[in-house]
C-alpha cells in the first residue's frame, strides 16, 4: 500500500475543520496520521514471524460553548466517513460540559525544521534486508556463550506522517522514519535461568549495529548467571539508562507536567527557582533535539517544538505545557502536547527528556562507586507512588561492584526510596549518553540508596 | 463480511499458505476523561479493519490493514505470504498448529443495559457523580480523575479450515484515581471496574460508593507509616492475591513464556507449592471482564487448571504451543484489535478458595502485614516478582493495626508458593488490564491467603 501524499493528509485535516465549522463548531482541530511498520520477529531463538501494519486515521476535536468533543475514524479516504466523524465529535461536544478554563485552540507560529528525523534509506529497506539484519543480530548473540538463549526480539522499520489543522490557522505536516533492532536473551545453566536481559538500537536514520545489540544482550545474560545475594544496606548505585527511564517515567516526568502541577499532583508545585536536585543534574526537554526519537516539527496541537529547561544545576526552572495548561497559567505552550496517533485528544507529555551528560567514563564511574551496585532493569517501577515519588522496586538482575569493578550478578535485590530524594543524592553523571524512548541520558551515580537484599 | 474474509483466505492459500485466518472488526468506542469536575473531552471513535495471518513454510506472515477494500486486502494477503516465505529461510523448527475443531457460530451479547442506549450526557453524569463524591469526601483530597470507556461491536473470524465465527463485543470499564495531600505527604489511590455484561455495572457498583472508596484510601494513607523492610509474614486480600497469581505465576504459565525459558516448562507435573495452592485461568465466568466465547484463533474458551494442590497441571496455550507440548489449545490466543496478532493471554486467573476465615488467617500472625489492595505488579521469567501495595496495615498479635504506605512484596514465585500456609473460604475477583506488548482485558482474584514469609519492601 502506497504512502499517502503530503497534500492528502493536509487536505483531509483541513476539510474536516471546514466541515466542522460549517456544522456549527465554534473551534475545530483535526489531526491526521499515517503509520506503516514492517517487522521481522524472533521467537524461541529463530526468525519465525513477520508483520506489516498500516494504520491511518483522523481525529477531530470540536469546541462548542467551551465544551470539548472528540471523535476519530480510521477510514480517511472517504468524505462521507469524515463528515460522519465530524458530526459525532460535534454531538459529543454538545453532550459534554462547559469548561470555564477553556480559552482557545493554539494560534499559528513559525516552525523550525528538524534535523535527522527522516531517512529515505529506512523507507527503502526491503523485507529481505530486514531478515538479513535480524539474522546478523541473532548469530552475534549465540556466539557469545553456549548457555545464552535469545528469547525474542526482532528488527523493524517504520514510517510515520501526520498533519494538523485548526480553525485558528494552524496547519502543519511532518513525517519521519525510525528503525529498531532488539534482542531479549537469557542464560540457562544447571536448572537455573537468568532474568531476561535486553539490548536494543533505535534510530531515526539508518545507523543500526545489530552485531553490537546481539553481543551485548548475550553478554548481559551470560554475566547474569550464578547470582549471589546482597546485604541490607544503603549503597552507592549506578543507574543505567534502563533503570532511569523506568524510575523517571512514573515519577519525575509526571511531576514536571503542568497538568499534574495544576491538579496538585506534583511535589514540584510552587518550587520553581528552588534547589530540587543535586547541582550535578541538568535536564532539558528538547523536542527539536537532532535525530531524537521524539523529535518533530510541531507537537500534537501544531505548536512548534522547542527546548525547555527543566532543571539546571539542580534548580527547578520550568514545567512542560500543552495549550490548555499554558493558557490556564497565562504562559506559552512549550510544545509538549502529545497524542496517541489519531486515537486520542492531546495531553501533556515529555518529548526528548535529556539529562545533560558530563565527562566521566564508565570505568571512572565504577571506580567512583567502589563497592555498590549497577542496576539495569527494574521491576515494579510502575507501582511507584506517582505523586510522592516513593518507590519500592526489584532490580533484576543487577550486578555488584567491588573494588571498582563489576564482580557478579545479584538476584532478588530491592531498592526503596523516594525519587525526589534520590535526585538530591546524585553525585556523578557519566558521559555515555544514549536514547531510550523519551529519555536521553548517560549513567548516573546515586548515593544513600536503600537496598534490601535479604 | 464473511465473503470478504473467505476471499482473503483464498488469496493466501493460492500463494501456498498451509493455514490462513482473517479477522475483521467493526467497533465503536465511547470514552470520557474527567479531571476533578471538568470533562476534559467526550470521545467517540470507530475502528474498522482486517487482520490477516498466514502460515507459510512454517513461518507466520501477518498483515493489518484499516480498510475493507477487497483488492487492498488481497494484496496484503499475498504480501504477508511473501514475507513469511522470506522469514522461513533459516527456520530450524517450523511452526505447526495443534488441531482445532471447526466451528460455525454467531455469539450475541444480551446486556440488560446496552451502553449504546445510554446517552453521553448520562455517562457524564455517572462519571461526575464519582468525581463529586471523591472530592467532597475530605478537604485533603486534591485531585480525582475518572476515565470511562465502553466498546461495542462485532468481530468476525474465518480460517482456511472452515471455521467461521461472528462474535459481539461489549466492554464497560472505568478507572478512578484520587490524590490527597497534607503536611507535605502525598498519597495516591486508584480503583478499576469493568464488565462484559453491560451498563448495569454501575448498578452493582454505584458511582458514589466508588468515589468514596478511592478517596477514603487516599486519605487513610496520609497518616500511614512506611513498613519495615525485610522478611515478614503477611495476609493478602483477594485483590493482592489476584495480582500475585496473575504476575508471579500466570505469566509463567503462558506456554510461549514457558518455552522462552520460563521456569514452568521443566516443572510440569511437579509439586511447586503448598497443598493449599490451586490456580485456574477461566474464560467462562459470566460477565467477567476477561470472559469471551472464542479466542482469536477460533478456539472455544474454557476453564483451565494450572496448579492443583501445589502440582503444576497445565499451561495456557495457543495452537502453536499446544502442538509443541503435544496437548490441546486452551483458547488463550487473544489480539487486542485488528492491528496486532493474537498471542497467549490470560482471561480470569484466580486461586481457588479453601476453608479458613479471614480471622483465622490473621490469628496466626504475631507481627506482620495485611495487604489489601495493590498498586501494580511485575514478574520475570526466572520467577522474580514484585507487587506494589496501595492499601496495607500492620498486623499485631492477630489484629489489624495502623496503615502502612508504599509497601511492596517481592520474591521468587516457587519459593513463595511453598510459603502459602493458610487459604480463606472467601472469594472475589477484580477486573484489570494486562500489558504484554498489547493490552488485554482480564480479571484476577481469589480468597484471602497467608504467607508464612515474604520480602516486604519499604523505606523504613
Amino acid at each position: 500500500m502506497a504512502v499517502l501524499e503530503k497534500n492528502q493528509l493536509i487536505s483531509a485535516a483541513e476539510d474536516a475543520v471546514k466541515a466542522a465549522l460549517k456544522l456549527g463548531a465554534e473551534e475545530a482541530e483535526a489531526y491526521t496520521y499515517e503509520g506503516q511498520a514492517t517487522n521481522i520477529g524472533i521467537e524461541l531463538g529463530q526468525i519465525s514471524k513477520t508483520n506489516r501494519i498500516i494504520d491511518r486515521g483522523l481525529g477531530i476535536r470540536i469546541i462548542v460553548n467551551k465544551a470539548t468533543g472528540f471523535a476519530y475514524t480510521n477510514i480517511i479516504g472517504d468524505k462521507a466517513a469524515i463528515e460522519a466523524t465530524v458530526a459525532r465529535a460535534l454531538s459529543a461536544a454538545k453532550a459534554s460540559k462547559p469548561d470555564p478554563d477553556w480559552h482557545k485552540l493554539p494560534e499559528k507560529k513559525p516552525y523550525t525544521a528538524t534535523q535527522g528525523t527522516f531517512d529515505q534509506k529506512i523507507v527503502d529497506l526491503s523485507p529481505e534486508d530486514l531478515v538479513k539484519i535480524t539474522q546478523t543480530m541473532l548469530d552475534a548473540a549465540v556466539e557469545i556463550d553456549k548457555n545464552v538463549f535469545p528469547v525474542e526480539g526482532g528488527v523493524g522499520s517504520g514510517y510515520v506522517a501526520n498533519a494538523v489543522a485548526n480553525s485558528n490557522g494552524v496547519n502543519g505536516y511532518d513525517h519521519g522514519t525510525i528503525v529498531e533492532c532488539s534482542l531479549a536473551a537469557l542464560a540457562k545453566s544447571a536448572g537455573a535461568t537468568t532474568p531476561i536481559c535486553f539490548e536494543f538500537n533505535a534510530a531515526r536514520d539508518y545507523t543500526l549495529d545489530p552485531i553490537w545489540v546481539g553481543r551485548e544482550a548475550a553478554k548481559l545474560a551470560a554475566t547474569a548467571q550464578k547470582p549471589k545475594p546482597f546485604e541490607n544496606k544503603t549503597a552507592k548505585v549506578i543507574l543505567t539508562q534502563f533503570a532511569l527511564q523506568d524510575l523517571f517515567a512514573y515519577t519525575l516526568m509526571g511531576a514536571v507536567k503542568a497538568d499534574s502541577v495544576q491538579r496538585n499532583q506534583s511535589p514540584f508545585k510552587g518550587k520553581i527557582g528552588e534547589q530540587v536536585a543535586s547541582e550535578e543534574l541538568t535536564i532539558y526537554d528538547d523536542g527539536l533535539y537532532p535525530a531524537g526519537l521524539r523529535t518533530s516539527i510541531f507537537d500534537g496541537e501544531g505548536v512548534p517544538r522547542q527546548k525547555t529547561p527543566i532543571i539546571e544545576n539542580g534548580i527547578l526552572k520550568s514545567f512542560l505545557y500543552d495549550n490548555y495548561s499554558a493558557r490556564k497559567d497565562s504562559v506559552e505552550s512549550t510544545g509538549n502536547a502529545s497524542r496517541a496517533g489519531y486515537l486520542s485528544t492531546p495531553g501533556v507529555d515529555t518529548s526528548n527528556f535529556r539529562v545533560v551528560p558530563q565527562n566521566m567514563t564508565t570505568e571512572q564511574m565504577l571506580k567512583e562507586v567502589g563497592d555498590g551496585l549497577i542496576v539495569y532493569y527494574l521491576q515494579g517501577a510502575h507501582s511507584s507512588n506517582p505523586v510522592s515519588g516513593e518507590f519500592s522496586v526489584v532490580a533484576t538482575p543487577c550486578w555488584r561492584i567491588k573494588n571498582g569493578e563489576v564482580a557478579h550478578s545479584c538476584q532478588g535485590v530491592m531498592l526503596a526510596g523516594n525519587i525526589f530524594e534520590l535526585l538530591k543524592n546524585i553525585t556523578a553523571i557519566g558521559g555515555n549518553e544514549r536514547q531510550m524512548g523519551t529519555l536521553i541520558a548517560p549513567w548516573v551515580i546515586a548515593e544513600n540508596v536503600r537496598v534490601i537484599g535479604k | 463480511m464473511r465473503d470478504l474474509l473467505t476471499r482473503i483466505n483464498n488469496a493466501a492459500t493460492a500463494q501456498g499458505a498451509q493455514y490462513v485466518e482473517a479477522r475483521a472488526q467493526r467497533l465503536t468506542k465511547t470514552s470520557l476523561t474527567l479531571k476533578e469536575e471538568r470533562v476534559e473531552a467526550a470521545k467517540q471513535g470507530i475502528e474498522s479493519g482486517v487482520a490477516i495471518r498466514a502460515l507459510v513454510n512454517g513461518a507466520w506472515g501477518f498483515a493489518s490493514v484499516g480498510s475493507t477494500d477487497p483488492a487492498i486486502l488481497e494484496n496484503a494477503a499475498v504480501d504477508a505470504c511473501r514475507m513469511a516465505k522470506l522469514a522461513s529461510a533459516s527456520l530450524k523448527t517450523p511452526i505447526k498448529l495443534a488441531p482445532a475443531k471447526t466451528v460455525e457460530d454467531h455469539v450475541v451479547s444480551k446486556p440488560k443495559k446496552n451502553p449504546s442506549d445510554i446517552t453521553v450526557e448520562d455517562k457524564i453524569k455517572t462519571a461526575l457523580a464519582i468525581n463529586k463524591t471523591s472530592l467532597a469526601y475530605d478537604a485533603r483530597i486534591k485531585s480525582c480523575g475518572v476515565d470511562y470507556m465502553d466498546l461495542m461491536g462485532s468481530s468476525f473470524f474465518v480460517n482456511s479450515e472452515g471455521t467461521s465465527i461472528e462474535q459481539d463485543k461489549l466492554y464497560v470499564w472505568s478507572r478512578i484515581t484520587a490524590s490527597a495531600q497534607a503536611d507535605g505527604v502525598f498519597t495516591f489511590s486508584r480503583e478499576e471496574i469493568g464488565s462484559t455484561a453491560g451498563y448495569e455495572l454501575f448498578d452493582q457498583q454505584p458511582p458514589e460508593e466508588l468515589g468514596r472508596k478511592v478517596a477514603e484510601r487516599a486519605v487513610m494513607q496520609l497518616s500511614a507509616k512506611s513498613p519495615k523492610g525485610g522478611k515478614s509474614p503477611v495476609v493478602l486480600g483477594p485483590n493482592v492475591v489476584g495480582v500475585f497469581v496473575h504476575e508471579a505465576f500466570g505469566h509463567l504459565a503462558e506456554a510461549d513464556l514457558a518455552l522462552s525459558g520460563g521456569l514452568l516448562a521443566s516443572n510440569m507435573g511437579k509439586k511447586i507449592g503448598s497443598d493449599l495452592v490451586t490456580f485456574y485461568d477461566d474464560g467462562t465466568l459470566p460477565s467477567a471482564f476477561g470472559a469471551f466465547k472464542y479466542d482469536d484463533e477460533g478456539v472455544p474458551t474454557q476453564k483451565t487448571l494450572l496448579i492443583k494442590d501445589g502440582v503444576v497441571s497445565g499451561l495456557m496455550h495457543n495452537r502453536d504451543t499446544a502442538q509443541k507440548f503435544n496437548t490441546q489449545p486452551t483458547g488463550n490466543a487473544r489480539a487486542e484489535d485488528f492491528r496486532v496478532e493474537p498471542i497467549i493471554r490470560m482471561r480470569c486467573t484466580y486461586m481457588a478458595p479453601r476453608d479458613q476465615t479471614v480471622e483465622e488467617l490473621l490469628e496466626g500472625v504475631k507481627s506482620g502485614y495485611y495487604f489489601k489492595s495493590f498498586r501494580g505488579g511485575q514478574a520475570s521469567l526466572d520467577g522474580t516478582f514484585q507487587v506494589g501495595i496501595q492499601e496495607g496495615y500492620e498486623i499485631i498479635n492477630g489484629e489489624i493495626g495502623s496503615p502502612v504506605r508504599n509497601a511492596s512484596i517481592s520474591g521468587n514465585t516457587l519459593e513463595t508458593l511453598h510459603k502459602v500456609d493458610g487459604v480463606g473460604k472467601d472469594f472475589s475477583i477484580d477486573p484489570g488490564r494486562c500489558g504484554k506488548g498489547q493490552t488485554a482485558f482480564i480479571c484476577d482474584g481469589g480468597p484471602h491467603i497467608r504467607l508464612s514469609e515474604v520480602v516486604v519492601g519499604g523505606s523504613a
